[in-house]
């Protein structure tokens, strides 16, 4: 019954809200019909599963530096496709194609990610149904 | 909420947590084995509310139901709770959010369920072992199982649509 008493202390502690896990296909959270280029230096990232997360200061029109986030597939699609964690630094400006999320956060699908070389990997989650799926399955 | 941060923020951050979170296999396949877990859980657990709710194997006894899949629905709970804690475990801190608690709430439910039905109307077994229509408690604690067994599963998937 231990377990029944972290559950109940976890159950009833759990209020607030906190950062988003999400494991989906494309159009649960990003709008097609929205495409969007960023560029920005690599804050932060988060090599994860079930997907990974880059974030990048990127400079508006007005000057002014934000931090977007953009979701890409996880580690297993992306090391396949022969992108590896140490191929990026903090600091690195990157280029990432995607799409705005629905919900209106500074959040992206990362469908493709240009590195400092000039290398391109396709970032988004194969099988995902986004724009320019043709992969069969993850 | 802090401290429950503060924790959830530690084990997030173990080398254990990371290494599963940044594998390239790791993960999906602890996932498969949890979804396996599960089934094989709430599958057997199913089987017994059936046969209470006298949809299946209803002139077999009740207690014979319950001995015969009783192994399976323990092998099942371990790989479901192992699987379901290195799942946690390499996501702690992204899993502060009322999806999650929920579905841990119902999860304290579902075993307390159990509890309450065999040290009460299922002492008396023997009285209704072989009936097909068994007392309303024991069809109460089936559908309260069946109920919250599906409304867990639903939550587990949710989880990853949270925004």
């Amino acid at each position: 019954m231990k377990m029944t008493s972290i559950a109940l202390t976890l159950a009833i502690a759990l209020t607030g809200a906190a950062p988003a896990l999400a494991h989906h296909s494309f159009a649960a959270q990003y709008d097609a019909n929205k495409p969007v280029r960023l560029v920005g230096k690599l804050s932060k990232l988060e090599w994860t599963n079930p997907h990974s997360y880059f974030y990048l200061e990127v400079t508006g029109k007005d000057g002014k530096v934000t931090t977007w986030g953009c979701e890409g597939a996880n580690p297993g699609a992306l090391s396949r496709r022969g992108f590896k964690k140490g191929d990026l630094k903090l600091g690195d400006v990157l280029t990432v194609d995607g799409y705005l999320a629905k919900s209106g956060a500074r959040l992206i699908d990362a469908r493709r990610i240009t590195l400092t070389g000039g290398r391109t990997i396709f970032g988004g989650s194969a099988g995902d149904g986004g724009p320019g799926d043709t992969a069969a399955g993850g | 909420m802090s401290i429950l941060w503060a924790i959830s923020h530690w084990l997030y951050e173990t080398p254990f947590a990371v290494g599963i979170r940044e594998s390239d296999w790791a993960f999906s396949m602890i996932e498969t084995v949890h979804v396996l877990g599960l089934g094989l859980m709430a599958g057997t657990i199913a089987i017994v509310d059936f046969r209470l709710l006298g949809l299946v194997f209803r002139r077999q006894p009740v207690s014979r139901v319950l001995a015969q899949v009783l192994p399976a629905t323990w092998i099942g709970f371990v790989v479901m709770a192992v699987s379901g804690g290195l799942l946690f475990v390499a996501s702690a801190e992204k899993l502060l959010h009322w999806v999650f608690g929920a579905k841990v709430a119902l999860l304290a439910l579902a075993g307390l369920n159990p509890l309450i039905f065999h040290t009460t109307v299922y002492r008396h077994v023997e009285g209704w072992d072989l009936e097909a229509e068994v007392p309303l408690q024991a069809r109460i604690a089936a559908v309260t199982s069946l109920v919250l067994w599906s409304a867990i599963i639903v939550l587990g998937r949710a989880v990853a649509y949270v925004e």
